[in-house]
This record gives structure tokens, C-alpha cells and sequence, in this order.
């Protein structure tokens, strides 16, 4: 999963970018209005963190740009401007979810985890299929309800193939999904990173749909 | 408002000046009706008197001429009312000196006698004449006049002539009604023009305050068009004082705003240092820095709603505002699948800022979500007139637990957070009360139909 966080405070963007990146996130970062709209409209974050009171230009034009251009990625707007008449615009101009400064981290990261989750159509934060489960909220995969263990390149990998059963990811989506700008890019190393993943889990879930991509099949039953 | 003990402050500028107006024109016409009474009245006196010196003269030239008393003409006087029997007309010549006393005296007289003004003490003016009222002999009133005569050879007569005095009361009451209509006429078209001219003059005045009560119900936001040279610096003054009200609200809204932003970013980041440290110290931090967040959040509410609360005229479309906030609500709760059913009258406005209305209502229904099990309601609509003045209510009510009536007092008191699972500051009804009562409006909380609570938000409205 990516995300971008819009923060003009370089300390409070730095701690954010931090611990989402701890929680399993690939994180992009901008510190005003112009970069902000420029990344929402051509890289496709799976949410964006978004601060109103921003410089160039504020963050409910921001947010009306993205949705204008037909952008549809959940938007969690942070702010220290708590009113309800504030909460009503940005809901207007499209925000899906709203968190007053100060905050605590883990707030954001389960109004994160509950956006996405309803973004790609998951009613709960535990993701299963067959013996697998991903627990997104603590971060973990367990197969069989034993956890393994994973590195976060290989559980981000893990999640985003989860979060969209049954739909084919190509390679492309994976890096884009899975790494933020600064990465150095390749695709050929999500092939290595499935291999590990496959070898982790010790059960044939993903599987290799040539020249379109990864899939990972609902089990019939469900 | 300082009570006044003067009892007629109250009464209006128009009143005054035309009962003023009325009152003292009433006095000048009747007081001049009254004094050009008595100089007719004089004039009168004086020109009837002259008519009776006439016939004096002509008596007088008679007995001068014949120099004798007998030998006068009873007739030679040539008026026919001097013979009629009791006509009110009379003459009376006495001889004086004579004893017995020599008295002729005209046939009208029928043998009575006119008493000499002499002897009733009515002062003379040139020595000789006399005039007088008297009670004639037919009980009559009667206007006489007599004059002393000495003849060169030493005889003397009092000459007396007497006419009727209702003839001058006539003169004088045909002249009375005269110029009591006449002034009466004259004393309504003061009054009318007294009213007009009050009206008239008091045009600028009654407009401007019309301007200022539309200004106070929000119908406008300043005091518009032309006003006479004595009252435009009022109007002028008005129009800076509401501008000078609004800057400083602005200035006050800006920088209570600008203060929230510069608090919590820096709260943010203390948090979030401290959070996933395990140290006493990161503990305190964390303890600390929710403290400061409460205290920042609710003064910075309260400073905002007093900043607000002084606005002048401004009011809110509160059908539009609770949609809002009923879409809102829909897309933050859009996992509890939540009915919010909104239930508006048309055309009803709140006399305050949208941003307080907001606030108050997403206050209520935050509270109410949080323990709505499915169903929230808000109904807005107007009530009668209490005092004179209009309220609306916005009901809103839940079908959660609802709230024992004892602990209702306690949610509108400051920092009482009911049940620490839910989130939420604690602070949400009793920031809604006190904006209500900054409002003149009031928060009551019932039991709803559903069984949840009610709240019964009153607020001034338009």
C-alpha cells in the first residue's frame, strides 16, 4: 500500500512518514498545497494523509483539484481547524474520513487501515483466504494461525495482493503500489519477492498469470 | 437598562412635540379669544354710550336754548321708543336744588324714576358725565348715561338717558360666536398641521430606525441611503461602529484560528515523539500533552464563541446547513449503515453564525451517533413567540441507551466524559449549552420516543 502524507510541519510529516512507513506503508511526502496536487494526480496512492492549512495553496482546493481530475483514492484529512463547518466542507470537497490535530499516531493508522479496507471492499481488518490470514492491524500474516515471520517489503507485498483477492495485479501496479518515488525501481525484483514470499507461506496462493501478472484466487467456498 | 424615574421617557419624540404644539396653541387661541372679547366688549360699551351722549347733547341744547326745564319738548327727542310704555328707553331730566324736587321724565318711563349714578358711586371721567348699568324699572338691564348741566344764570339739571342693554350683550354675543368658530376652525388645522409636520420631520428618524432593526435581524448589513445633514453623522457613525464590530470579530475569529494551528502542530509532534516509548518520561509527555489538548480545545471554543456571539445581524439558512451535516455524518458512519432522518421546516433562520450552528448540531448528533444503535432524527422547527421574540428548535433524538436524568445535568458541565470507550473530547454538550446560552437560546436533554435521549436545542431565530 502507498500513501502520500500532505504536512507542511517538516517534524510532524518526518514522524508520520516514520510510522507509517513502521506499520507497513511505502510513504511519499509533500509540504504544500502545488507539489501535493501535482503527486495526487499522477501517482496512485492508495490514500493520502492530508493537512488543510498549507502553503501555495489549501488543502480543500487540493482536495477538489484530485477529486475534479476524476482521482478517486480515499482521503484522510488532518487538521487543527476542528469546527463542524470545516469537518462539512472537506466532506463536501470529498474527504472520506477527518482526524483534529492533536492526534495520536495509532489513530491515524486504524482510520487508515478502516479507509482502505472499505476502499477495496473489505468489511474486516483480518483478510483471509484458505489457511492464510492477514491481520492488518497488527500487521501480521499468519498461515494456518501460525504467524510468520516477513520482511515489510514482503508483507506490504503480502496485503496489497490480499486487499485485492481475486483481481490480477500486474507487475507495474505491484511497483507502484509498493514502493514510494525515492525507490529504486525494478521490476524484476518483485519477481524475486513473490519467489520468498511463495517459499515463506509454504502454501500455493499466488499464482503466476503470464504476461498479466499475480493472482490470488478466492477459495471457492467463500 | 438604568430605570428612569422621569415618568414620561418613555412617551415618543412625535407625541411630545404635537401635545406640546396642541397644548400651547390651545392656550394662545383661547387667551386671545378672551382679551379680543373685552376689547369689543369696550367698544362696544363706547359706541352705544355715544349714541345715548347724542340724545344728551340735543336735551342739553334744548333746555340751554328755551333756559327753562318746562319749557322742554318731551317729544322733540323724535324717537318713538321714548313714548312706548316700558320700552328700555328712557330720559329724566331733574332740576336740582328745587325742592320739592323737579323731575321730568319721558312717557316710557310710566311714572318711574332712574337712579343717579352719582349716588351709586360710579366715577366720572370728565367731571359732568356718568356712565353706567343699571336695573330699570321693568327690571330690565339698562346702559345709562347722565350729565350734569349748570346754565349761566346758575340753574342746574341732571340730565339722564338710558337704553337697553341687551342690545350691546347682543352685539357682543353675535362677535363671540363669530370668533370662537373661527378660532376653533383655526385650532383644527394647527392640530392637522401640527400632526403632518410632526410626521413630516420625524421621517428621517423612523427610517433609521426601521434601518437599524433590519440590521439587527440580518435583512441588511448596513444603514443604506440618504439622511438630512443633522441626523447623517448618526447614520455615518452606525455604519463604522458595525464595520469596526465586524473587523475586530474577523480579527478576533483570525487569530484564535491562527492560535489553534500554532498549538497543535507542536501537540502533534510532542505526542507522537513520546508515543511507542515505553520511558516514565514518554508516559508524562503523552499524559501531559492530552491534558494541554483538552485545555487548548475548550478555551479556544470558548474564546471563539465569545468572539462570535457579538456579531450584529447575521443569520444562517439552517435548512442547508443541516443537510450538510447530515451528509456528513452519513459518510463518516457510512460502515454503521445509520439512518439519519432530517426533518426541516422550510425558510427558518438561525440569528447567528453558521460556523456556531454547525458546531452546535454536529455536536449533538456526534454525541447521538455514538450511541444511536440505528436511528438518529432531527427535526428543526419554529415555536411561538416567547417574549416577543422567535425561536426555532432542533430536536435531535437516538434510539441508544438514552441517558438517566440525573447524569443529564452532569454532561453539560465541562470535561465530563461519560464513558471513556467512546472517543470524543467530553466536551461536545457542554460546549453546545454554552453556545446555546451566549445565544440567549438553551440545550434541554429528554427521554426520546425511541428511548434514546433527546436533545432540545432552542435558538433565536429570524
Amino acid at each position: 500500500m502507498r500513501l502520500l502524507v500532505v504536512e507542511d510541519d517538516r517534524d510532524l510529516n518526518r514522524q508520520l512518514v516514520k510510522a507509517l512507513g513502521q506499520a507497513g506503508y511505502a510513504v511519499d511526502s509533500a509540504f504544500d498545497g502545488e507539489e501535493a496536487q501535482f503527486l495526487g494526480e499522477t501517482e496512485p496512492y492508495d490514500a493520502v494523509i492530508l493537512d488543510l492549512g498549507l502553503p501555495k495553496l489549501d488543502g480543500v482546493s487540493v482536495l477538489e483539484a484530485w477529486r475534479l481530475a476524476g482521482r478517486k483514492m480515499p482521503v484522510l484529512v488532518l487538521t487543527a481547524r476542528d469546527g463542524w463547518s470545516d469537518k462539512v466542507k472537506s466532506f463536501d470537497a470529498g474527504a472520506d474520513d477527518y482526524v483534529t490535530k492533536p492526534f495520536h499516531i495509532e489513530e491515524i493508522l486504524a482510520r487508515l487501515r478502516a479507509l482502505v479496507r472499505r476502499a477495496t471492499g473489505h468489511a474486516s481488518s483480518d483478510l483471509v483466504c484458505g489457511p492464510i490470514r492477514v491481520d492488518t492491524r497488527a500487521g501480521r500474516v499468519l498461515v494456518h494461525n501460525e504467524p510468520i515471520r516477513l520482511t515489510s517489503h514482503e508483507y506490504r507485498l503480502m496485503s496489497y495482493l490480499m486487499h485485492h483477492i481475486g483481481r490480477i495485479i500486474s507487475r507495474t501496479e505491484l511497483v507502484e503500489h509498493l514502493y514510494d518515488q525515492d525507490f529504486d525501481r525494478d521490476s524484476n525484483t518483485i519477481e524475486v519477492f513473490v519467489g520468498r514470499l511463495r517459499k515463506k507461506l509454504g502454501v500455493d496462493v499466488i499464482k503466476t498469470i503470464r504476461g498479466l501478472g499475480y493472482l490470488i484466487e478466492p477459495p471457492p467456498s467463500s | 437598562m438604568k430605570k428612569s424615574y422621569f415618568p414620561f421617557s418613555r412617551i415618543s419624540i412625535g407625541v411630545r412635540l404635537v401635545v406640546v404644539a396642541m397644548l400651547s396653541s390651545l392656550i394662545i387661541l383661547v387667551g386671545a379669544a378672551f382679551v379680543l372679547s373685552e376689547i369689543y366688549r369696550r367698544a362696544a360699551e363706547r359706541a352705544f354710550d355715544e349714541r345715548l351722549h347724542v340724545y344728551i347733547q340735543s336735551v342739553a341744547a334744548n333746555i340751554a336754548s328755551k333756559n327753562t326745564a318746562n319749557a322742554f319738548d318731551p317729544y322733540g327727542l323724535g324717537d318713538p321708543r321714548f313714548t312706548l310704555p316700558l320700552s328700555g328707553w328712557y330720559w329724566q331730566i331733574r332740576i336740582e336744588g328745587s325742592a320739592p324736587q323737579n323731575i321730568f321724565s319721558s312717557l316710557s318711563l310710566f311714572g318711574g324714576r332712574l337712579p343717579r349714578l352719582e349716588d351709586l358711586h360710579v366715577p366720572s371721567h370728565d367731571g359732568s358725565s356718568r356712565e353706567g348699568y343699571i336695573i330699570g324699572p321693568d327690571e330690565r338691564r339698562l346702559r345709562l348715561v347722565e350729565r350734569a348741566l349748570e346754565l349761566p344764570d346758575g340753574a342746574r339739571y341732571l340730565v339722564q338717558i338710558a337704553g337697553n342693554a341687551d342690545e350691546i350683550e347682543q352685539t357682543i354675543q353675535n362677535f363671540k360666536t363669530a370668533l370662537w368658530t373661527a378660532f376653533a376652525l383655526l385650532a383644527c388645522v394647527l392640530g392637522v398641521t401640527t400632526i403632518f409636520q410632526t410626521r413630516f420631520g420625524l421621517l428621517p428618524l423612523s427610517r433609521l430606525s426601521n434601518q437599524i432593526s433590519s440590521i439587527r435581524r440580518g435583512l441588511s448589513d448596513r444603514v443604506e441611503g440618504e439622511f438630512p445633514d443633522d441626523i447623517a453623522p448618526v447614520a455615518g457613525e452606525l455604519n463604522l461602529l458595525i464595520e469596526s464590530n465586524r473587523d475586530i470579530l474577523e480579527r478576533a475569529r483570525t487569530q484564535v484560528g491562527n492560535l489553534a494551528h500554532a498549538l497543535k502542530t507542536p501537540l502533534s509532534v510532542i505526542l507522537n515523539e513520546a508515543t511507542g516509548q515505553e520511558t516514565p518520561l514518554a508516559d508524562k509527555v503523552r499524559e501531559q500533552a492530552d491534558i494541554m489538548r483538552d485545555q487548548v480545545n475548550w478555551h479556544l471554543e470558548r474564546a471563539r464563541a465569545a468572539a462570535r456571539a457579538g456579531a450584529i445581524g447575521v443569520t444562517t439558512d439552517i435548512e442547508p446547513a443541516l443537510a450538510g451535516l447530515q451528509r456528513t455524518f452519513l459518510k463518516i458512519y457510512s460502515e454503521r449503515a445509520l439512518s439519519i432522518e432530517l426533518n426541516c421546516s422550510p425558510d427558518l433562520k438561525f440569528r447567528g453564525e453558521k460556523r456556531d450552528f454547525d458546531d452546535m448540531i454536529g455536536n449533538l448528533v456526534d454525541n447521538a451517533a455514538k450511541w444511536a444503535r440505528h436511528q438518529i432524527n432531527i427535526d428543526a422547527l419554529g415555536i411561538p413567540v416567547i417574549d416577543g421574540r422567535n425561536f426555532l428548535e432542533v430536536i435531535v433524538s437516538d434510539d441508544g441507551p438514552g441517558l438517566p436524568s440525573e447524569k443529564r445535568k452532569d454532561v453539560m458541565r465541562r470535561g465530563q466524559r461519560l464513558d471513556e470507550t467512546v472517543p470524543g473530547s467530553g466536551l461536545g454538550l457542554a460546549i453546545v449549552a454554552d453556545l446555546a446560552s451566549l445565544y440567549g437560546g438553551s440545550l434541554t436533554l429528554e427521554d426520546s420516543e425511541q428511548g434514546g435521549l433527546r436533545a432540545v436545542l432552542r435558538l433565536p431565530s429570524l
